[in-house]
């Protein structure tokens, strides 16, 4: 599935519906440029979920869990920008969160960790088209 | 008659030895390695004033400079060779041994968490091994410390700025503080670094932007580029940095490979003030609203000059006190960790089997 979005807000709203959707145990991989809307859909889908607060970037942290108002207990974000491989991640117990049915994983930046991804994760590639379009595409 | 006598007095004596005994300096150790330092330092602690007897740094710039940006495994793995040769020098340097010390401190959170750990785990076996009872610290408060070397007046507004956080913390005295905003996204150190990124400058972004910003603000010249000052009059105390570094991305895409290697200064530079100019708007904002009597800056972003100029300038033209600390306080380092220890234990008593309690927590919120 594919979405052109034409504003910040379009991204955030859109992945506040898309978190409708979602049953619980997803891992969601996003994979896109500086700048081309991960954080503001991970903003929007916190939002769907019922978080309470404000999210903020990973980066430094590398994963930060939200509780969640909702069928879903919790919002795992992770970011793996500064990373090589996942086994960072492995090491700070991050793979405890996916598959967890109480838990929808976000991991930001998720191409630099792919010898991590579980099976039946959801890719969501995001591109920089002209001035502020996005390409969205979920796989 | 005679015996309640005997037993007041010695009474007398007691009390006066727990005053002295209070007022006593106490030598604390301090351990920092939240990031990418490996850090300790050795602080007397006296009645009103604190003194930095030693302050050592392993820097692991130059390693993490050929991977753009802080490795955790990397940093964890240089933290586990460095911290016990850092913890003896910073005591052979103040002159202090095992048996001087009264109390160690260790940066607990916020942080990663591969990192803090072997700080927080050096710190407990010591204070197991040498009886000397160990106290958590948090590392934005101890950022806040690094301003604690001169006496502050109260209430104070402080503006923390660092790779991983962006705060505004009101402080009624030097314990009782509470955030009042914060970034809704990126930190301003992230923003920094990652607009050195998308320019392809190098690492670490900060201290390298700003050195571009400076070269073109030398050149007397006017930027062309304009870029947004995010959230300059929302109506809270928060700040966002994501949607500057997407403008700075959208202005870099309008240039050819060569334009925007050649306009990079001027990108840097307008991209500095934006920044700046939301830093100061908003901290100058809150010590209004909270009528304090200074503005603090802290944390690693302390150390651009730019910022502690502009922050300076704007507090004192507008009738308040201000204090940064030295470039040296701003930066990570255990000393400011030391500082933040000297005024929790002034009220409060860290027994010694306190080793047990400590935890990492890298996510530890300030208040």
């Amino acid at each position: 599935m594919t979405k052109k979005t034409h504003s910040e807000k379009e991204t955030y709203d859109f992945a506040k519906n898309f978190a409708a959707k979602l049953k619980g145990g997803e891992v969601l991989c996003l994979v896109g440029d500086l700048g081309a809307g991960k954080t503001a859909f991970t903003k929007g889908l916190a939002a769907g979920l019922g978080v309470k607060g404000i999210v903020t970037s990973p980066t430094f942290v590398l994963m930060k869990i939200y509780k969640a108002n909702h069928k879903i207990k919790e919002l795992a974000h992770i970011d793996a920008y500064r990373l090589k491989d996942g086994s960072e991640l492995v090491n700070i117990g991050a793979e405890e969160y996916f598959g967890d049915k109480e838990c929808v994983t976000v991991i930001e930046w998720a191409d630099r960790v792919k010898d991590i991804w579980p099976k039946g994760c959801s890719e969501i590639r995001f591109e920089i088209g002209k001035g502020n379009e996005r390409k969205i595409n979920i796989r | 008659m005679y015996f309640l006598r005997c037993l007041y007095s010695s009474l007398q004596i007691w009390s006066l030895i727990f005053r002295l005994k209070k007022q006593m300096p106490k030598i604390i150790l301090a351990i920092e390695s939240s990031c990418d330092e490996t850090a300790a330092a050795v602080i007397r602690s006296g009645g009103r004033q604190s003194d930095i007897l030693s302050s050592v740094v392993s820097s692991q710039i130059d390693i993490h400079k050929q991977y753009g940006g802080v490795v955790p495994e990397v940093a964890a793995r240089h933290h586990v060779i460095n911290i016990l040769p850092v913890v003896m020098e910073a005591l052979q340097a103040a002159k202090a041994g095992k048996k001087d010390l009264d109390l160690i401190a260790v940066t607990a959170g916020p942080g990663l968490i591969t990192s803090l750990i072997i700080g927080v785990e050096a710190a407990k076996a010591l204070s197991l091994a040498w009886g000397v009872p160990l106290l958590a610290v948090n590392h934005m408060y101890g950022h806040i410390a690094g301003n604690f070397l001169q006496p502050l007046s109260f209430p104070a507004v402080c503006l923390v700025v660092s790779g991983g956080h962006t705060e505004i913390v009101v402080m009624k005295d030097y314990l009782n503080n509470k955030k009042i905003g914060q970034t809704v996204d990126d930190a301003a150190g992230e923003a920094f670094d990652k607009v050195a990124k998308l320019l392809d400058l190098g690492y670490p972004g900060g201290p390298i932007v700003s050195k571009l910003a400076d070269e073109f603000a030398a050149t007397e010249k006017n930027a062309k580029i304009k870029l947004p000052r995010p959230m300059l009059s929302s109506n809270d105390f928060n700040f966002s940095f994501s949607g500057l570094k997407t403008a700075v991305l959208y202005a870099a895409q309008k240039m050819t490979p060569a334009e925007r290697k050649k306009r990079a200064a001027e990108i840097c530079f307008e991209f500095q003030n934006a920044a700046i100019d939301v830093l100061v708007g908003k901290t100058i904002k809150a010590a209004q609203k909270i009528k304090a009597k200074t503005v603090l800056l802290a944390g690693g972003v302390a150390a651009n000059k730019k910022l502690r100029e502009s922050l300076k300038a704007a507090a004192e033209g507008n009738g308040f006190k201000f204090s940064v600390p030295e470039f040296k306080l701003c930066t990570d380092n255990a000393a400011m960790i030391g500082l933040a220890a000297a005024q929790i234990i002034k009220k409060k008593n860290v027994p010694v089997d306190n080793y047990k309690k400590v935890r990492v927590d890298c996510g530890w919120e300030l208040n």
